[in-house]
């Protein structure tokens, strides 16, 4: 009687979680092992061609090249900015922290096709910026802000920038400071108390903050086609673009290599900043 | 015990509050450009604006496309969030006091699409509709559920989690059913968990991309979809402006209903 109890409350959520999201999944991965076929969605014959032509050909491994440098660029952005802001964010008092994060996660909530908006706004040819430069006579001609590698890279850091924060300050929130009044009463100085003390117990902070900043770059399409134009494709651009030619095979293996890409992030995060020794001996 | 206030202190201090106000101006600047841009009276934003006016409202309610798009926007976060949330609860409430390896992959399973790149989820469940012949709505439906069960899922396991299991127990030794007990006892405790959830499937839902990306079709467009392609093949006109303000407007009643009802520090908690 209980387990047929139980078995009713799993079975719906289990059903929506495997038929739209593992299926679908696992059913890419066989279409990625094919050849492409003009009348069907795929041919019959099981190859890895697919990922080889990826792999050997250089108009794409530009690509990948390319879209792991922003997202290295975005992601220490987000870090260097980041750090400090949650820094500041934690040390406030508990009423008002409540009031900065919310106003850091107001903005996740926008559409980001909204946010990316507000940047093509800002530096489109008679956009914002161009047009403060003109009044203030210090260029003549519009400048080419949009559609750069650049554009893509301000607007994306600053839309994921409050995953960062948010997830830093929750952590040195929760931090003991005992800890850090420990350091400086052993006669450590500020700089040497937070290289030693505050740094690595916040790298739970830092590792969650990271994979979010990373994994969501990856997929910003729509930020990066807005902002960087057909001239600054990141690889997710080849996905689409691949699905627009009916190319499933080929999207489907480009795909996976960009989940190839975020596991092997991920995996370099969790063994790089460990962030699982920090809670055992955290409080 | 005082901290000295050396001058590494001060600097550390001034760097920190520097980088902060660079932040929130760097997050907060363009989402406010958007909203007075579409007050323009004019046909290109000026700034400052001479002067208000609603023109690119009326426009953008004017425009058949639009319009649609953001009807058919509500109505799918409206369906979606509350499926995502039944579904979300009834595996919240099967995970709540359960434990061992099968558990936490269960666990894992309803979470993964928080950080799965969405952008393969839209490839894989265009392909698998291409292949069994799904109508677009249903379709699109069913995407919007699976990227927000998570979040009705995260926000009930937490309720669920602190709840005192001696109250259903309580339930049942008084003669209820499961039934009875998860409507009269469970559902009412939990119940500002479930709503928090259902809001946030409903926020994540009226501006997902990357799923509806591919998913949307001829004449079933989403608003953040239909901005992106007015965008893309018309250029950056103040209509989108109203229609993103549209947009915004909608999140900040949404904020405000949460505040109202389950409280900011749920909202802090949540993410």
């Amino acid at each position: 009687m209980k387990s047929t109890w139980a078995w009713f409350l799993l079975a719906p959520p289990l059903a929506l979680a495997l038929v739209f999201f593992v299926v679908p999944v696992v059913y890419l991965f066989w279409v990625s092992l094919h050849a492409a076929s003009t009348s069907e969605l795929y041919g019959a014959a099981l190859t890895l061609r697919n990922y080889t032509d990826v792999l050997g050909d250089s108009f794409y491994l530009t690509i990948v090249r390319r879209t792991l440098g922003v997202a290295a660029v975005i992601l220490g952005l987000c870090l260097v900015i980041g750090y400090p802001v949650a820094y500041f964010v934690a040390l406030l008092p508990p009423r008002r922290r409540m009031l900065a994060i919310l106003l850091l996660l107001f903005p996740l909530m926008v559409s980001n096709v909204v946010r990316a908006y507000g940047w093509v706004a800002l530096l489109e040819r008679r956009g914002v910026v161009n047009t403060a430069l003109r009044d203030l006579h210090l260029t003549d001609a519009p400048l080419e802000l949009l559609y750069t590698p650049s554009a893509v890279v301000v607007a994306l850091m600053t839309i994921l920038l409050p995953y960062m924060v948010i997830s830093i300050a929750n952590t040195l929130a929760a931090l003991d400071r005992r800890y850090e009044e420990a350091a400086q009463a052993l006669g450590a100085g500020p700089v040497r108390t937070f290289l030693h003390v505050t740094l690595p117990l916040s790298t739970p902070g830092v590792a969650s903050g990271a994979l979010l900043v990373f994994l969501l770059t990856l997929s910003a399409y729509v930020t990066i086609t807005l902002l960087g134009g057909p001239r600054s494709k990141l690889l997710v651009s080849l996905i689409y673009d691949s699905v627009t030619a009916f190319q499933w095979p080929r999207a489907a293996a480009l795909a996976f290599v960009l989940l190839a890409l975020a596991l092997g992030f991920t995996a370099l995060i969790l063994a790089l900043l460990r962030p699982g020794r920090v809670q055992g001996s955290g409080r | 015990m005082k901290r000295p206030m050396t001058r590494a202190w001060t600097a550390g201090a001034l760097l920190r509050a520097l980088a902060t106000i660079v932040a929130f101006a760097l997050i907060v600047v363009p989402i406010l450009i958007v909203v007075v841009a579409a007050f323009s009276p004019n046909d290109y934003f000026q700034f400052p604006p001479p002067r208000l006016s609603i023109r690119w409202f009326v426009e953008f309610f004017g425009l058949v496309n639009m319009r649609n798009a953001f009807l058919l926007s509500v109505e799918l976060a409206l369906a979606s969030a509350t499926i995502a949330t039944i579904l979300g609860t009834l595996a919240a409430l099967f995970l709540a006091r359960r434990r061992g390896a099968v558990n936490a992959l269960l666990q894992s399973l309803f979470l993964a699409p928080l950080v799965f790149p969405t952008i393969i989820l839209g490839v894989a469940l265009l392909l698998l509709y291409k292949t069994i012949g799904m109508p677009v709505f249903a379709g699109l439906l069913l995407a919007h559920c699976v990227v927000g069960m998570p979040y009705g899922f995260r926000t009930v396991l937490a309720s669920a989690q602190a709840l005192d299991p001696a109250l259903e127990e309580a339930g049942q030794s008084l003669g209820a059913g499961p039934l009875r007990t998860l409507l009269l006892v469970t559902l009412p405790l939990i119940w500002p968990g479930v709503l928090a959830g259902w809001l946030f499937a409903f926020i994540v839902s009226f501006g997902e991309l990357n799923t509806a990306l591919f998913l949307t079709g001829p004449g079933i467009t989403t608003l953040p979809i239909e901005i992106f392609s007015y965008l893309q093949f018309q250029g950056s006109q103040l209509v989108i402006a109203a229609a993103s303000s549209v947009q915004i407007a909608l999140i900040v009643i949404l904020v405000a209903v949460i505040e109202r009802v389950v409280g900011i520090a749920r909202i802090t908690r949540a993410r």
